[in-house]
């Protein structure tokens, strides 16, 4: 660690890349990867050998983190695996347009209209129904490999 | 659909509606019209009030089978319910009908309708076993008896012998059926049947079948009678499996065991070998029916008759008479204990039973051709069991002297002829199918580790006959051949099934450790073999180097690895193994000890192993799947032999031995010992076994199961003893896997959790230090450089940029993994050191918990952490540390629970969302232990403050956590097994220790843990049900000590307030008195709970007299039948008065309660639970 301990201020700059190589073995159920260009979750991680005096191979299953496909992909774990560089953001909802956008306020007070709802029904409507109750609701906006998407809301108090 | 409930002449057409509804129903559920329907007309009938008219009109007229099943079935479920209320003519005449049914309808082709009409007879038999008098009971066999023994012709005589096999399986504890009674009940049944009938069934069955065996053996094609004989032989059999206590062994003058059904061992087994096998001991009393008369020899002439039957149509190897035959041939020969006189009666008795059975198994390689011809293997397989029962009740030397008595050659030949035999059939065959011979091989198997497993116990000479060592070394031989050979075949299949994998892992070790009983057996052979064929095979490496493929033998080493490592030491299991006694008794005649077989086998494998440090050889030779047996052995065999300490090596073993040859086996492992102890070859040893670990750390990239076998075997079983960890400290290569672990970046890729266990192994390595502050140093280096990179990455302004890149969470999550392994090493001696290390990171957690608040993998690391440090760390701190750590969970639980409370997530996939519920379940679940952790403080305390200091209150902050945590347990969460169970384990825990704090908890917090208390109390895991009732007495029990000396107890909580809309609300001791009355009088569960219940209970009923007044009221206002509406006020009053039960929370009236509850439920819970 010694010499590279002061890694993290070099790549701090928002131009980072949108993926990261990390050894296939090391990479845990929970974690994300990168299959078929698609940023997923791990879901699943087996590993096996190629023959049996052969080198250990893994087997990860994955969902996409936007559209829920899920994927499967099988590494030498000695190899690299893509990682995606996955950012969440919370934003105040402050309102939701006919049109089926969605404004967030941001940390330094601007908005942010380049949203999308959701056009799945369910999702929409949870979202929907809380903005309708009048809660005060925070989102949490997912970003990665370039992709946008609410990933989750928490109601902070009643509107008033 | 009501039965007729008035008891009068019920009118016939009502009877045939009855009838036309059921047999509707019926039929309707067989061709799946309306099926819920069907079911509740049924249910209808079963639950009506006395349904028997019209059941008994249905089984007598009805032309459909399964309505007069159904129609059974109610009689059963009626009068078991209502058995407090019938007269004891009503239940005898129930009983009679269904004897009298199934006799009458002995030849109907309906054998389903048959045996569950002779079971309800058995069952309401059973229920009125009590308090039935001896002549009732005694007219009832009487005409079982006459049916058994054939006076009413072949159907009766098999239907009667069937209703016995039913009654003995409804008597015994594992086959009987529930009643809702207390276990005492079965307990006392159990025990009347086996003193007073099993016998005589027994002697019935024997005279059922001999009246009918000439008749077989005459006849040359099946007859009626067989089936009465089939039928008599299993029923004997199902005696046999009898759990025998009551008059076995009054001579030895054991206790008895009181308790039929969480008993499952047996403290009187003649001899104390492990088996499988059950032993049958029926006791003196037995001997005349099953030794004295012949009783054997008519049996085994029975089957020998019917094998000469097998070619005549009717008859087959397989046809179920010869099957229950040979059955009970074999139950026979598990017979002993006092029902023998003397051992000679025994061997005599086996002797017998062995002349019938060598037919089966003798010649092995005809029997084994002859199956491998298709004759059918059962017999053989049956030979085989028997024995192995044999093995069990006999010791090595009488068990191969059997055969001697009557052939040139002893039992024990004969064993290892037959498993040879299978064993050659099985390398012929090499398939992956379970075949005859895998279940052979396994039987014999058995039948080997029975008769080899050391008997240190038994004082007498355990010694093997020196024909059965022969037989073994023989027999060891060829299954060295046989296991090389299926390795070599295997070396190229690629079809590892993972699912598989663990089961068959865990079956070969035994096989493995079974045949490591036999090598022993014959260890002076095995040793030097298993040398050789080592010696063979790495000279075949080198030679074809390069040039051929070197697969299939680096298989064969695999398994020979293994084997050997079986054969040399056993598994610890968290102790240090001794050397095995086989090895330790032998070569005692080895003057130099490197030439000591044992030496040259460690060394030639030692020496291979380390030949895996040069890089070409590792590339060329040691594959991964190799590297695994290679560190399996080495953790196996240096627990047993590396620098063991020398009190370790005094441990007496003269069992059975001289003194002279005692000792003579004592200098020998000394000796053995000492050639691998500290002052001799151990430190190199243990030297190359540090730097191999290292190297397979490091230069097998993503070997996971290498490296998890490395760090959790290996490194694990070489820390875990203090001499070991005195030299490793001061190996320079130790110090490198230190210094590549602390400040290195290459052991980064290793797998996070076993990054975890490695933390752990160094900072145990630590006891090997010199002292204390030693020890504290050395963690602090190791861990300093780790805590260091934390700290400065969570003091940076731009943390929230470069914090989500996949790579900088891949270095935290590492180092929290590590130091959460650090943590789960804290011993006393470096408590200081770990505290150090988890209070200077104290404040980056708080930070990296805002940080990664989205990131579940991380936030659970951090968690863990926490939890493992504060589980290690509190029972030590002082006041002001304690303050600091409590502060700090705190400040976690209110951070954690800032940021998921009211949280949703939202997402396409259903099983990402499924993901994100059971990361809030982990997390939970760990700040539960948290809690728990700090919780402990209270129970144990090592710290040095006196009790006067002023220290945190820990009731205080394990409310104020519940607080924060319980707004996060919604009900849908608590279906998690493992969180609800800690969950409410925390909750009662709390409760029974700090009442007096609930009356602090705010009333939405309040109603909050009321609400999943009203769910635990209905949970179908009868712990949690158990804890939930006890959190209800401690809360009433508490409540009442304090009113009745004038506190507020509870205060509003209890006795009612009126909420914010002005409506008034039930105090909660009301509340709970009425949903537990309920739970009990209507609904179902375990009788277990009942006492527990009662425990709750009765300070509810005192805290809310005037409740339980009332609701006792309503219950008995709803009755609307007289008789029983006056049997439940006379149960109630009862309940609250007998045994003079008085109003003081004491032991012993809660015991009296305890009674009184019980009484209560069998006299009202089966009509209150009727429609």
């Amino acid at each position: 660690m010694s010499d590279e301990e002061h890694h993290f201020d070099s790549k701090a700059d928002a131009g980072a890349s949108k993926t990261y190589p990390q050894q296939a073995g090391a990479i845990r159920k929970n974690g994300y990867i990168v299959i078929k260009a698609r940023p997923c979750k791990v879901v699943e991680v087996s590993t096996s050998k190629t023959g049996k005096h052969g080198h250990a191979k893994c087997h990860f299953v994955g969902i996409d983190i936007f559209n829920g496909k899920k994927l499967e992909d099988i590494v030498p774990s000695s190899h690299n695996c893509d990682v995606p560089h996955v950012n969440r953001t919370d934003y105040q909802l402050i309102d939701i347009s006919e049109d089926g956008f969605v404004s967030l306020l941001t940390e330094n007070g601007n908005t942010k209209d380049d949203l999308r709802l959701p056009t799945d029904d369910n999702l929409l409507s949870q979202i929907k129904d809380g903005f309708a109750d009048g809660k005060d609701l925070v989102v949490t906006v997912m970003s990665a490999m370039g992709e946008e998407q609410i990933c989750a809301l928490k109601d902070i108090g009643p509107k008033n | 659909m009501q039965g007729s409930s008035d008891r009068g002449p019920a009118d016939l057409t009502q009877l045939q509606a009855t009838m036309q509804a059921i047999e509707i129903a019926c039929s309707s559920i067989q061709m799946h019209v309306n099926p819920a329907a069907a079911e509740a007309t049924i249910l209808s009938l079963c639950q009506s009030p006395q349904p028997y008219q019209a059941c008994q009109f249905i089984l007598e007229n009805s032309q459909v089978a399964n309505a007069r099943f159904q129609a059974a079935a109610a009689i059963r479920d009626a009068a078991i319910r209502e058995w407090g209320l019938l007269t004891s003519d009503d239940k005898k005449s129930l009983i009679s009908f269904c004897l009298c049914f199934v006799m009458q309808h002995a030849s109907s082709p309906e054998g389903y309708v048959q045996s569950k009409v002779s079971s309800v007879a058995a069952q309401l038999m059973k229920r009125g076993w009590l308090d039935f008098a001896a002549a009732e009971k005694e007219a009832f066999m009487y005409e079982v008896k006459q049916a058994v023994l054939g006076v009413h012709g072949v159907d009766v005589q098999f239907t009667g012998i069937n209703f016995l096999e039913s009654l003995v399986s409804e008597f015994s504890p594992s086959t009987s059926t529930a009643m809702g009674l207390p276990r005492e009940f079965h307990e006392q049944c159990l025990k009347l049947l086996e003193l007073e009938y099993l016998k005589t069934f027994y002697c019935w069955a024997q005279d059922a079948a001999v009246s009918v065996t000439s008749r077989i053996i005459e006849s040359h094609s099946a007859v009626p009678e067989v089936k009465v004989c089939t039928a008599a032989l299993r029923l004997m059999l199902q005696i046999l499996n009898w759990d025998f206590r009551y008059n076995t062994n009054m001579a030895k003058g054991a206790k008895p065991s009181m308790d039929a059904f969480n008993d499952g061992v047996r403290h009187d087994i003649a001899s104390p070998k492990r088996s499988e096998c059950i032993l049958v001991q029926p006791g003196p009393s037995w001997r005349d029916v099953l030794i004295s008369n012949g009783h054997i020899g008519w049996l085994l002439g029975l089957y020998g008759a019917l094998r000469q039957k097998f070619s005549c149509e009717g008859y087959w190897l397989d046809c179920p008479v010869a099957v229950s035959a040979r059955k009970l041939i074999v139950q026979f020969c598990s017979l002993t204990g006092t029902i023998f006189p003397s051992a000679n009666m025994q061997e005599h008795h086996l002797l017998q039973l062995l002349s019938g059975i060598i037919p089966w198994i003798d010649p092995p390689h005809a029997v084994s051709q002859a199956i491998e011809c298709g004759k059918s293997e059962s017999e053989m397989l049956d030979g085989c069991r028997a024995l192995l029962s044999m093995a069990t009740v006999t010791t090595p030397t009488v068990f191969d002297q059997l055969l001697k008595s009557v052939s040139p050659f002893g039992t024990l030949t004969l064993l290892s002829t037959l498993m040879c035999e299978v064993i050659k059939v099985l390398m012929a065959t090499n398939t992956e199918e379970e075949t005859w011979s895998w279940m052979a091989r396994d039987i014999l198997l058995d039948t080997w580790t029975t008769l080899l497993i050391p008997m240190h116990s038994i004082g007498e000479n355990a010694r093997f006959p020196s024909e059965g060592i022969n037989a073994a070394a023989n027999l060891f031989a060829l299954i060295v051949e046989a296991e090389l050979r299926a390795a070599s075949a295997s070396a190229f299949n690629d079809d590892e099934d993972s699912q598989y994998l663990q089961a068959s892992i865990s079956a070969m070790d035994e096989r493995l450790s079974s045949y490591a009983l036999i090598a022993r057996a014959a260890i002076d052979v095995a040793i030097p073999l298993l040398t050789r064929l080592f010696t063979e095979r790495f000279a075949r490496l080198h030679q074809g180097k390069g040039i051929t493929d070197p697969t299939e033998t680096l298989e064969e080493l695999y398994s020979l690895l293994l084997i050997t490592g079986h054969v040399l030491a056993d598994e610890g299991e968290g102790e240090t193994p001794s050397v095995p006694m086989a090895i330790q008794t032998h070569f005692v005649d080895i003057v130099e000890t490197h030439k000591h077989p044992v030496v040259v086998l460690s060394s030639t494998i030692i020496r291979f192993a380390e030949q895996s440090l040069d890089q070409e050889m590792r590339t060329s030779v040691f594959s991964p799947r190799l590297m695994e047996a290679v560190i399996w052995f080495l953790a196996r065999w240096s627990s047993t032999y590396l620098m063991v300490p020398e009190e370790c090596r005094e441990d007496n073993c003269n069992s059975g031995y001289d003194h002279e040859s005692w000792l003579r086996s004592q200098h020998s492992r000394k000796a053995l010992l000492s050639f691998f102890g500290q002052y001799n070859q151990g430190k190199p040893v243990l030297d190359v076994i540090v730097r191999i670990s290292m190297m397979t750390l490091i230069s097998y990239p993503g070997e996971k199961d290498l490296q998890a076998l490395t760090c959790y075997q290996l490194l694990h079983s070489l820390v875990r003893r203090k001499n070991v960890c005195t030299h490793l400290v001061a190996f320079d290569s130790w110090r490198e896997l230190a210094n590549a672990f602390a400040n290195g970046r290459t052991l980064f890729s290793l797998h996070s959790t076993h990054q975890r266990s490695l933390a752990q192994t160094l900072v145990l390595s630590a006891s090997g230090m010199r002292n204390p502050e030693a020890s504290n140093q050395y963690v602090r280096d190791l861990t300093s450089h780790m805590t260091a990179y934390l700290v400065e990455m969570s003091n940076k302004n731009d943390l929230k940029n470069f914090s989500q890149q996949p790579d900088i969470i891949l270095s935290v999550s590492c180092l929290l993994e590590r130091l959460r392994g650090a943590a789960r090493a804290l011993e006393p001696r470096t408590q200081k050191a770990i505290y150090e290390m988890g209070f200077s990171v104290m404040n980056s957690v708080l930070v990296l918990l805002e940080v990664y608040k989205h990131e579940f993998a991380v936030v659970y690391l951090l968690l863990k952490f926490v939890v493992d440090w504060v589980d290690g760390e509190i029972i030590y701190l002082e006041a002001q540390e304690t303050a600091i750590v409590v502060d700090f969970c705190m400040r976690l639980l209110q951070l954690y629970s800032s940021h998921n409370i009211g949280k949703i997530s939202v997402s396409l996939s259903s099983s990402l969302l499924s993901e994100a519920k059971t990361e809030m379940y982990k997390d939970l679940r760990a700040l539960l232990q948290l809690i728990a952790n700090l919780c402990s403080k209270d129970m144990v305390d090592f710290s040095s403050d006196s009790i006067e200091t002023p220290g945190t209150s820990i009731s205080q902050v394990v409310y104020f956590g519940l607080h924060i945590v319980t707004p996060l347990i919604s009900l849908d969460l608590l279906k998690y097994p493992k969180l609800c169970h800690d969950y409410f384990s925390l909750l009662s825990h709390m409760l029974e220790v700090y009442p007096e704090m609930v009356a602090q908890l705010n009333s939405e917090a309040f109603a909050h843990v009321l609400g999943t208390l009203d769910f635990g109390l209905h949970h179908q895991d009868t712990e949690v049900v158990d804890m939930c009732l006890k959190v209800l007495k401690a809360l009433a029990s508490y409540h009442y000590k304090e009113t009745s000396i004038g506190k507020i107890g509870l205060g509003s909580h209890a006795s009612g307030f009126k909420d914010s809309d002005g409506k008034f609300q039930e105090g909660i001791l009301s509340r709970f008195l009425r949903s537990l009355l309920q739970l009990l009088l209507f609904e179902d569960y375990s009788t277990d709970l009942v006492g527990i219940a009662a425990d709750a209970l009765f300070p509810l009923i005192l805290c809310e007299q005037g409740v339980y007044q009332r609701l006792g009221q309503e219950l008995a206002d709803s009755q609307a039948n007289p008789t029983l509406k006056s049997r439940l006020v006379n149960a109630l009053q009862s309940l609250t008065s007998s045994n003079q039960l008085s109003p003081t929370l004491d032991r012993i009236n809660y015991k009296r309660f305890r009674k009184n509850l019980h009484s209560f439920l069998i006299e009202v819970h089966g009509f209150l639970r009727t429609m």
